[in-house]
C-alpha cells in the first residue's frame, strides 16, 4: 500500500521519456514524453497515421524504442519482449482485433492466463492434483472475467471467436487482456466499428474497469465524444509528436489540436469544395 | 420379471431396434461365419475343455478367448448404446449402406488382401464413398435438419425409457444372433463337422447370449443417458446456478451457438442423428481397437493364416513411423513450424543407441568389450537418454531458426536435415561411415527372447512406446503449453502480447518433437540390429511430413492413421505389387501382362513412386484437411468457403469499409 501511495506522489505508473522510433529515415514517433498515473484513464488521440498505435507497440515491446526510455512501476521496460512486458503488468488489445480465431472464447481467455499458470512439462504430462486444481481455477476465473461483460459471453464460451459479432469479439479481447491481471491496460480503439449503443456500452465498461477492477487505462480513441467523456487527461499526437496534453476541456479548445484534427481553416475550405 | 414387457418393444422403438440389430448383425455374422470368429471360438472351447485337439497352446487360447469375449460383449453394448442414442431421423437403408461400406468392405478386403493392404485401400475407398454420397445427397436436394433440433431435456422417466430401450436392443441382438448361430451349428453337427461337446456348448451359448445382451445393452444405455442434457438445469429457467456455468444452463449454452459450432457439439449429444459418429460410440470402437491390437499376435494366424511373423515384423516397422509422425505433428501441427529436416533427430536417436548399444563405444574408448547382456539391459535407460539427446539437439538446431517463419524456416530445417546425416556419415571413427554400425544389441527383458525370428516382443515394445507417445501428446496438447503452441500458430504477435514467450515455446516444440524421434531412433536401431546410413535421406523427412498432412495436421488420431496409411501404401502395397503380380491367380498378374504387352520390360517397381505420388495427390484433392482432421483445421479450411458464418450485427461496421472510414472522419 505504502509503495502505491509513494508512486502516487512520486513517479507515475508509466512514464515515457523522450521516446522516439525511426523506421529507416521515417520518424514514426519523436521525442515523446507521456505519463500515466495509477487509476487514471488517459487517452491518446490524433489523426490517422499520427503514430498512436506505434506508441502502444513501443510500450508493449513489439517495437524497441530507437531513443529514450520507457519506465513502468519505477523500472525500465524498454527493450523487453512482449511477454516480459505483460509479466510486468501491462496488457493490451489491438486496433484490428487479434484473437485466436480458431480457438473458443474460453480458450482465448485461458491463453491470457498463461503467465498466471505454473504447470511445466512434467506437470502437464502427469497432471498431479495441484495442476488439475490450477486448471479448474483458471477456467473458473476465465468465466468470471467473461461475466464481467454480462451473460452473453458466458453463454457462448464454447463458441469459436470467429463466429462472434464484432463488438463481442472486442469484449473477448479485453477479457483476454484482463486475464493476466495487469495493472495497466492499453486499449487500442475499443469502440472502432461499433454502433452507438455498443459504443455507449464500451464506454461504460471502460469506466467499470477502472472503478471495479482498479485498473489504470491508456487508450487510443478516434471518437472524440468517447474520449472527452471518459478521459482524465488527453494527449494529442500528430506526425509522431505530442502537440498538446491536458484535461479534456483544455485539449478541446487547443488551436493546434483543432488544426491537426479538423484541418486548418484553409484545408477545411478545401475539403468543403471537394464535397 | 417385469423385464418381459420391456423386451417387447413399443411401436416407435421397433423401427430403431430393427435398424440397429440388423445393421450390426450382418457385419458381426460375416466376421463370425465367413471369417474366423467361430473358428477362434471353437478352438478355444476345444482346447480349454481338453475335449479336442487344437494346434494352439494354452496361453494363446486364453488370449484369444479374452478377445472373443471382449469383442462380442462390446458389440452388444454398442447395439444398446446406438438404440438409445439414435434420434431416428436418418433412414434405415441409408444407415445399412453406410455400415456395409465401413465394416463389410474392410473385412472382405482384409480377408482377401491382408490387413494392412486392405485397410490402406479402405483409406482410399472411404473418402471416395463420402464424395459419392455427398453428390447423391445434393442431387436429392436434401437439406439436413438444424443440428440441435432434436435436443431435448430428458427427465428421469425418459432416461429410464432410454435405458430399457437399450436393454431391449442388446437382448434382441443377443437372441437373434444366438439362434442363427445355433442353426448354423446344427447344420454343421448334422453334416458331422461338429463334435457333440461343442453342440452342447452351443446350446449353453444360445441361452447366455440374450441374457448377456440384456445387461450389456443396459450398460450401453447408461453410457447414452450420460450424454443427454441434464433436466434440473432448465426446469426452473435461469435460477439454477451450475458449477462453472455461472447461472447459464447447458441447454442455453447450446442454443446460442452458431450453426457450424452447434453441429460439432451435436455430434456427441443424445438423442443424436448420427450416433455412430458420437463420442459414446467411439468409446466402444476404442475398446475394440485396443483389444484387437493388444491380442493381434495371437489372432493373426486365425485371421490371415500363414506368414504371421513376417507381418508382425513389418508392423513393428510401421510403429516407429507412427511415433515419428506424432513427434513431427507437435512441431508442424501444434506449433505451426514447418520442419523439412525432421529426419535429423531420427538419425541422432538411431546413432545414440547404435553407438552405445554395440561394441563401438568400448572400441572408441579403448576399453575391454562389455558383456552383451549388460548392454542389452542398458537399452531401457538409453531409450530415454536417446530421446533427451535428440531433444537437446532439437533445441540446438531450433535456436538459429527462431526468427524465421514459414518458407524460410522450411529451407533452414531442410539444410539441417541434410547436414546432420552427412556429419554422422563423415565421423568415420565413431560411426563406421557408409558401412554403418552392425551388431547393435537388442533390448533385454527377463523371460523374453529378442531376435529377428521372434517379432512378438518388438511388436509389444513398439506398442508400449506408441502408447506412451500418444499419452504424452494428448496431455501436452490439452495443457497450458499446448494452448500456447496453438495460440502461437494462430497469431504470434497476439500470443506474445498474451504472455507467451515465443522463444521458449518454439524451442520446446522443437525439443518435444525431437524427443519422440529419439525414441523412434533407439527402437529402430535395436530392431534392425544396426544403423544403416542410407535410411536417412531428405526423402524420409518428406514422407514423415506426408504422413502428418495426409492424416490431418494437428489431429492425433489422424496422424496415427496417416502414418499407417502412408506406410501401408508405400512399403507394404506398392513395394509388393511385383510379388503379387507373379502369382498367376492374382488379378494383378493379368494387369501386369496386359501392360507388359504394350510396354516391354514393364514392372510395377518401375512406376512405384509414380503410383505413390498419384495416390497422395488424389487424397489431397478429395480430402485436403486430411483423413481425420482436427476440428480446428477443418474450420480453417472451410472458413474460406463461407461455411463459418460471421455474425455482423445490423449496425456493425468492419474497419476498412467505407462506412467505417466515414464514421472515423466525422469525429
Amino acid at each position: 500500500m505504502s509503495l502505491e501511495e509513494a508512486q502516487h506522489a512520486g513517479e507515475p505508473l508509466l512514464k515515457l521519456d523522450s521516446v522516439g522510433k525511426y523506421f529507416g529515415g521515417l520518424a514514426a514517433v519523436q521525442d515523446l514524453d507521456l505519463e500515466v498515473r495509477s487509476k487514471e484513464i488517459v487517452s491518446i488521440i490524433g489523426p490517422n497515421g499520427a503514430g498512436k498505435t506505434t506508441v502502444f507497440n513501443l510500450i508493449t515491446g513489439i517495437y524497441r524504442p530507437t531513443t529514450g526510455d520507457i519506465r513502468f512501476d519505477a523500472r525500465s521496460i524498454s527493450g523487453l519482449t512482449p511477454d516480459r512486458v505483460l509479466r510486468r503488468g501491462i496488457a493490451r488489445t489491438f486496433q484490428n482485433i487479434r484473437l485466436f480465431n480458431n480457438m473458443t472464447v474460453l480458450e482465448n481467455v485461458l491463453v491470457g492466463e498463461h503467465t498466471l499458470l505454473k504447470a511445466g512439462v512434467l506437470g502437464s504430462l502427469f497432471r498431479p492434483p495441484n495442476v488439475v486444481r490450477e486448471e479448474a481455477e483458471a477456467r473458473k476465473r476465465a468465466i468470471e472475467l467473461l461475466s464481467f461483460f454480462g451473460t452473453e459471453l458466458v453463454e457462448r464460451q464454447d463458441e469459436y471467436v470467429i463466429n462472434l459479432s464484432y463488438a463481442a469479439r472486442r469484449r473477448v479481447e479485453v477479457a483476454r487482456a484482463l486475464a493476466s491481471e495487469p495493472k495497466l491496460l492499453l486499449l487500442d480503439e475499443p469502440t472502432a466499428g461499433m454502433n452507438e449503443v455498443e459504443t455507449l456500452e464500451a464506454v461504460k465498461y471502460v469506466r467499470r474497469l477502472r472503478d471495479e477492477l482498479n485498473l489504470t487505462i491508456l487508450l487510443i480513441e478516434h471518437k472524440l465524444t468517447v474520449t472527452m467523456g471518459i478521459s482524465d487527461r488527453i494527449s494529442v499526437l500528430d506526425y509522431g509528436r505530442k502537440i498538446a496534453e491536458g484535461l479534456p476541456e483544455e485539449v478541446r479548445h487547443d488551436e493546434k489540436v483543432i488544426a491537426a484534427y479538423l484541418g486548418t481553416p484553409a484545408t477545411r475550405a478545401e475539403r468543403k469544395s471537394v464535397d | 420379471m417385469a423385464t418381459a414387457r420391456m423386451l417387447l418393444p413399443a411401436r416407435d422403438t421397433r423401427a430403431l431396434l430393427i435398424k440397429w440389430v440388423v445393421g450390426l448383425l450382418v457385419p458381426v455374422m460375416v466376421f463370425t461365419f465367413v471369417w474366423s470368429g467361430e473358428q477362434i471360438l471353437n478352438n478355444v472351447l476345444l482346447g480349454l475343455t481338453g475335449a479336442g485337439s487344437t494346434p494352439y497352446d494354452t496361453p494363446t487360447l486364453i488370449q484369444a478367448a479374452i478377445f472373443i469375449v471382449v469383442f462380442y460383449a462390446s458389440m452388444m453394448a454398442l447395439v444398446g448404446y446406438l438404440v438409445a442414442a439414435d434420434s431416428g431421423n436418418r433412414g434405415m437403408i441409408e444407415l445399412w449402406i453406410d455400415l456395409a461400406v465401413f465394416t463389410l468392405v474392410p473385412m472382405l478386403l482384409a480377408l482377401s488382401l491382408g490387413l494392412v493392404i486392405g485397410l490402406a485401400l479402405c483409406a482410399v475407398i472411404w473418402p471416395l464413398y463420402f464424395i459419392v454420397r455427398r453428390r447423391v445427397v445434393k442431387a436429392l436436394h436434401y437439406t439436413p435438419p438444424p443440428p440441435l433440433k432434436n435436443l431435448k431435456v430428458l427427465d428421469a422417466e425418459q432416461r429410464a425409457v432410454l435405458v430399457s430401450r437399450a436393454a431391449a436392443g442388446g437382448f434382441w441382438f443377443g437372441a437373434v444372433f444366438g439362434v442363427v448361430w445355433l442353426i448354423v451349428d446344427l447344420i454343421y453337427y448334422i453334416s458331422g463337422a461338429l463334435p457333440t461337446l461343442l453342440l452342447i456348448l452351443a446350446v449353453v451359448r444360445t441361452v447366455i447370449l440374450p441374457v448377456a445382451g440384456y445387461f450389456l445393452g443396459r450398460l450401453g444405455g447408461v453410457v447414452a443417458v450420460r450424454r443427454t442434457l441434464a433436466a434440473k438445469n432448465s426446469s426452473n429457467g435461469n435460477q439454477q446456478v451450475s458449477g462453472d456455468g455461472r447461472g447459464v444452463s447447458q441447454k442455453r449454452q447450446l442454443e446460442v451457438l452458431s450453426t457450424s459450432r452447434a453441429r460439432e457439439e451435436a455430434r456427441d449429444l443424445v438423442p443424436n442423428d448420427l450416433p455412430l459418429r458420437s463420442s459414446g460410440a467411439q468409446r466402444f470402437y476404442l475398446i475394440l481397437i485396443v483389444a484387437f491390437v493388444l491380442f493381434y499376435p495371437v489372432l493373426d494366424p486365425f485371421l490371415f493364416g500363414f506368414g504371421t511373423s513376417g507381418r508382425l515384423a513389418s508392423y513393428g516397422e510401421a510403429g516407429y513411423y507412427v511415433i515419428l509422425a506424432l513427434g513431427l505433428n507437435i512441431v508442424v501441427g501444434f506449433a505451426g513450424l514447418l520442419d523439412l529436416g525432421y529426419v535429423a533427430f531420427f538419425v541422432i536417436g538411431s546413432y545414440s543407441w547404435g553407438i552405445i548399444g554395440s561394441a563401438k563405444l568400448t572400441q572408441i574408448l579403448n576399453l575391454a568389450p562389455l558383456n552383451p547382456h549388460l548392454l542389452s539391459a542398458l537399452f531401457w535407460p538409453m531409450v530415454l537418454a536417446a530421446a533427451l539427446i535428440a531433444a537437446f539437439f532439437g533445441v540446438l538446431l531450433g535456436a538459429p531458426t527462431l526468427r524465421l517463419r514459414g518458407d524460410y524456416l522450411a529451407i533452414v530445417t531442410l539444410g539441417f536435415g541434410e547436414i546432420v546425416p552427412i556429419v554422422f556419415l563423415e565421423l568415420d571413427q565413431y560411426t563406421n561411415g557408409t558401412n554403418g554400425i552392425v551388431g547393435v544389441n537388442s533390448p533385454a527383458f527377463p523371460g523374453v527372447t529378442w531376435s529377428i525370428v521372434t517379432p512378438v516382443p518388438y511388436y509389444y515394445l513398439i506398442l508400449a512406446l506408441i502408447a506412451l507417445t500418444i499419452f504424452a501428446n494428448v496431455r501436452l496438447r490439452d495443457s497450458r503449453l499446448g494452448r500456447a503452441w496453438i495460440a502461437m500458430r494462430e497469431d504470434e504477435v497476439a500470443a506474445a502480447s498474451s504472455g507467451v514467450n515465443l522463444r521458449n515455446t518454439k524451442l520446446f516444440a522443437f525439443a518435444a518433437g525431437a524427443f519422440f524421434s529419439g525414441i523412434a531412433g533407439a527402437y529402430y536401431s535395436a530392431k534392425l540390429g544396426g544403423v544403416s546410413p542410407d535410411n536417412f535421406s531428405f526423402g524420409n523427412s518428406v514422407i514423415y511430413l506426408a504422413m502428418v498432412v495426409i492424416g490431418g495436421i494437428g489431429s492425433i488420431p489422424g496422424v496415427i492413421v496417416g502414418a499407417l496409411a502412408v506406410y501401408s501404401i508405400n512399403i507394404l502395397l506398392l513395394a509388393q505389387l511385383d510379388t503379387l503380380a507373379s502369382d498367376s491367380t492374382n488379378p494383378l498378374y493379368t494387369l501386369h501382362n496386359a501392360i507388359a504387352h504394350f510396354v516391354p520390360g514393364f514392372s510395377f517397381g518401375n512406376v512405384r513412386n509414380l503410383l505413390f505420388g498419384i495416390i497422395l495427390v488424389v487424397i489431397m484433392i478429395f480430402r485436403p484437411e486430411g483423413l481425420i482432421p482436427s476440428a480446428r483445421r477443418r474450420r480453417e479450411l472451410h472458413h474460406a468457403e463461407g461455411d463459418g458464418e460471421v455474425e455482423l450485427g445490423t449496425l456493425d461496421v468492419t474497419p476498412g469499409s467505407a462506412e467505417f472510414e466515414a464514421e472515423v472522419r466525422i469525429e
